[in-house]
């Protein structure tokens, strides 16, 4: 195996870490209100479900990565990357600038909690393959974007391993807090780790779309910082471009 | 069948949220491979092209994205 400089391992792991502490926060919220309302059977059955499939997809799709010529797989990769990152990267700008409300934890508690209580009058059994099925989902859904960013981050180098430690770290993180608090995490910095997991995947898909195409980045791994940096100061200035007032911004 | 389509809508959504975004950094792909590997364009060049369109793409997609909505509040 290639030897990876931390330059790289280290925004790989951070990048599955912060991505999957956002979508696990998230998934955690549904989990716990199926879970408050119908008791834990079903939250933890639907979770697990979900956890087994999404395990499936990163023990099936790594293989066949395995066999992709490197630099096709870095030229595909880096711009699903590139797809996918300035996606959210746009997204976080958007919410920093005020322009789209920030994520809210709460009210998706209390939203969830309000589609199964409409659900109350049906029988017990129904009602808990529907809150089960509201866990699987949620966790199923959320896992999506977390299993697309491990394979994507580890697969160009050989850190898929790493980076899904990455992620599990984020699960057991916000399981650990979770339990203690006992009600969504709302306190979380959703829309920062938004931003720095969107700056990290832009550089990402810049770096190995580049490589896919022959470049030899002076620096090597080390222009993944500088990259990052880049993306990081454009995305702040164009917030804080959005965040003035109308009439200065469109002058 | 819902489910299966809110699987393929997360999935599409995944990547293709702003269709101009989207089309715009695909185009931007092809040209940069276009460039290095049809007219033998230096790899670093192509590289500077990609990044730089990269960043013009995204403060584009944002700054419409921004006007579009404050237009129609």
């Amino acid at each position: 195996m290639e030897s990876v400089s931390w330059a790289v391992a280290a925004p790989a792991v951070g990048a599955a870490f912060l991505a999957s502490l956002v979508e696990v926060v998230e998934a955690f919220t549904i989990v716990l209100a199926v879970g408050t309302l119908r008791g834990w059977r079903p939250a933890v059955s639907g979770t697990l479900a979900a956890l087994g499939i999404l395990g499936l997809l990163v023990v099936a799709l790594g293989p066949v990565l395995d066999r992709v010529p490197i630099h096709l797989l870095q030229l595909m990769i880096g711009t699903l990357l590139l797809l996918f990152g300035m996606g959210w990267l746009r997204k976080a700008i958007l919410r920093s600038a005020g322009v789209i409300p920030l994520h809210d934890e709460e009210a998706t508690f209390v939203a969830e909690t309000a589609i199964l209580t409409r659900a109350d009058g049906r029988k017990g059994r129904s009602l808990d393959w529907i809150a089960g099925l509201a866990a699987f989902k949620a966790v199923l859904l959320e896992g999506l974007e977390v299993v697309f960013i491990v394979i994507a981050v580890g697969a160009g180098r050989g850190l898929l391993w790493s980076a899904a430690a990455g992620a599990l770290a984020a699960c057991v993180a916000v399981l650990a807090v979770g339990a203690v608090v006992h009600r969504p995490l709302s306190q979380v910095p959703e829309n920062t780790l938004k931003f720095g997991v969107g700056v990290m995947l832009s550089a990402f898909g810049v770096f190995w779309t580049g490589e896919g195409l022959g470049v030899d980045w002076p620096g090597q791994d080390l222009a993944l910082v500088v990259f990052a940096a880049i993306f990081l100061t454009i995305g702040l200035m164009t917030a804080a471009f959005l965040r003035r007032p109308v009439r200065e911004a469109s002058r | 069948m819902t489910l299966l389509g809110d699987v393929a809508r997360e999935l599409l959504g995944m990547f293709l949220a702003d269709a101009r975004l989207t089309g715009a950094t695909l185009a931007l792909v092809a040209l940069v491979a276009g460039l290095v590997l049809r007219l033998g364009v230096q790899p670093l060049i192509g590289g500077g092209v990609l990044l730089i369109g990269c960043l013009a793409i995204l403060t584009e997609a944002a700054v419409r994205e921004a006007r579009r909505r404050r237009r129609n509040d």
